[in-house]
């Protein structure tokens, strides 16, 4: 007999699932819209879900899944990437917020809270976002989702000190289309009890405004970049409980920052697209990782073996780490990030630290160029922000503690780093830098 | 061979040119209609994050989108500028 998991958990009509247009959304009402939703898609078997609208893309998602379609995450919207997303998945289809406005605007009568959906059902087909590499799908049941979503749940509620039934409010600044997006914008909403309000907001005014709107406690989730660009800003914040962070490592002085402008703690989550979040730690007093509960780890040669309950079988993550205990770890670095040089090793991720500590730098990138792009095979490049200094200046720094085969050569002083819109630094975009510095696409 | 641009529009394509370090770009050569995002000058929304934070602190307010689009004000220079001009304080 297949098992079956609830739609929408709790399943009470009268719990908080979103805040838009200035107001609280309940779930009986949502689950009218979903039902709305649900009535209008085609018979296919995969939502390309496009909406900007986080609570239209909540409503799509709930309705794609209640009909037995998974949805499609595309790393980016860009028109050539949803063609071979397309070409890899007949069936699919696109939705935006068009669609489902006019579904949205139609009544309807009744609609029920209780909704079951197949544990074996696939509900999210994700890709990694190219800085590894080719992109590469991932296809997560409803079973895994649910179970890495209630992980994520206990992290959130034990940092907030609140209980299980508990309304928690949500803003995000990344999109519902990104693994993370999902996991802390769409699924704690849908299978957790918590709410979240409809914006995506960018600059620093508008994270104000939308945090003003929600009732309390408040959890922003964000990304470094967002939130190095609101601990800059002269823009006053509302206190929130909590704030939330994954995407990019971020480091020990900008988590204490947002801690004292935004009030809470900042909590730094641990996770790929291959296995979902599985770990976090309070980046502004801890260094090691927290395990999500029942999450083990197993170092190996290649890297890091991630067995979680809500996975069938360990994934393998291209980082290493080291064990502290069965409950925590420390990063080593990205296997990708070991580099050899004449015989030594070093890791990427560790010169970038070490550029980064110099004084005057302000953000910078290691990184290893390929023979394609430079004339010397295995020569490594930089990427540095830091106004005022000279190359000279960070070369004789960094010569200091790093073996002169890992010198950066070109170390190129530019601007700013080309990070896309989740603050991520793809492989095609520095190299592009390295040709041309200071012209970001 | 470029269009007009009024003087706030030529300070403000300055203050674009420096805030985002667009080598190779000269402010007089930007076109006041021309996309700023995406296509023409090809900036994303990191961009436009940096560009507000340098706004704030030039001309005295925060860059608020109010539409669903966040990136609606920053279609030209010229749009960019008449919204300055609107909310700037300083």
């Amino acid at each position: 007999m297949l098992t079956r998991l609830p739609l929408f958990a709790p399943a009470l009509a009268a719990r908080p699932i979103a805040w838009r247009d200035g107001r609280e959304i309940q779930l009986g009402e949502f689950a009218l819209d979903v039902a709305a939703v649900a009535s209008t898609l085609p018979a296919r078997s995969a939502m390309l879900n496009l909406c900007e609208d986080r609570y239209r893309f909540l409503a799509a998602y709930a309705a794609a899944l209640s009909v037995g379609h998974a949805a499609l995450l595309p790393p980016t919207r860009t028109e050539q990437v949803l063609k071979e997303i397309e070409a890899a998945h007949p069936g699919s289809y696109r939705w935006d917020d068009a669609v489902v406005d006019a579904a949205l605007s139609a009544s309807q009568a009744a609609a029920a809270t209780d909704l079951e959906i197949a544990a074996e059902q696939i509900a999210t087909i994700g890709f990694t976002s190219g800085s590894t590499g080719r992109p590469q799908s991932y296809s997560k049941d409803w079973r895994s989702v649910n179970g890495s979503s209630a992980c994520n749940a206990r992290a959130i509620r034990a940092a907030l000190d609140v209980a299980d039934d508990a309304a928690v409010w949500i803003l995000a600044t990344v999109p519902p289309q990104h693994t993370y997006g999902m996991e802390f914008s769409v699924l704690l909403p849908l299978i957790a009890g918590m709410a979240v309000h409809a914006a995506r907001p960018l600059f620093p005014a508008d994270v104000a405004g939308a945090l003003n709107e929600l009732p309390t406690p408040r959890v922003l989730v964000s990304t470094p970049v967002h939130l190095r660009a609101l601990v800059e800003s002269p823009q006053p914040f509302p206190q929130v409980a909590l704030t939330v962070s994954a995407t990019a490592p971020l480091d020990r002085a900008l988590a204490r920052e947002v801690e004292a402008k935004l009030g809470g703690r900042l909590l730094e989550i641990f996770g790929s697209t291959e296995t979902c979040a599985f770990a976090s730690r309070r980046t502004a007093q801890d260094e090691l990782w927290k395990l999500h509960d029942g999450v083990r780890l197993e170092s190996t040669a290649e890297g890091t073996l991630v067995a979680a309950p809500w996975n069938r079988q360990p994934i393998l993550l291209q980082d290493h780490v080291e064990l502290h205990g069965t409950g925590e770890f420390r990063v080593q670095g990205r296997n990708a990030d070991l580099i050899e040089v004449a015989g030594k090793r070093a890791s990427l991720a560790d010169l970038t630290r070490r550029v980064l500590a110099i004084d005057g730098v302000q953000d910078a990138v290691v990184f290893q160029p390929g023979a394609e792009a430079v004339a010397t095979i295995r020569r490594l490049a930089a990427l540095v922000v830091a106004p005022g200094r000279s190359v000279e200046q960070i070369h004789e720094q960094l010569a200091a503690s790093v073996d002169p085969a890992f010198l950066p050569r070109p170390l190129l002083l530019v601007d700013a780093l080309p990070r896309n819109e989740l603050g991520k630094l793809p492989r095609a975009a520095l190299l592009a830098a390295l040709v041309n510095p200071n012209f970001q696409g | 061979m470029s269009a007009i641009q009024s003087a706030g529009e030529r300070e403000l394509a300055e203050l674009i040119v420096t805030a985002l370090n667009l080598e190779g770009v000269a402010p007089a050569d930007i076109e006041p209609e021309a996309a700023l995002f995406k296509t023409g000058l090809g900036l994303d929304s990191i961009d436009a994050l940096e560009l507000a934070l340098e706004i704030s602190k030039r001309y005295g307010f925060q860059l608020r989108s109010d539409d669903e689009n966040n990136l609606r004000i920053f279609r030209s220079l010229r749009s960019l500028a008449a919204h300055i001009e609107r909310h700037r304080t300083t």
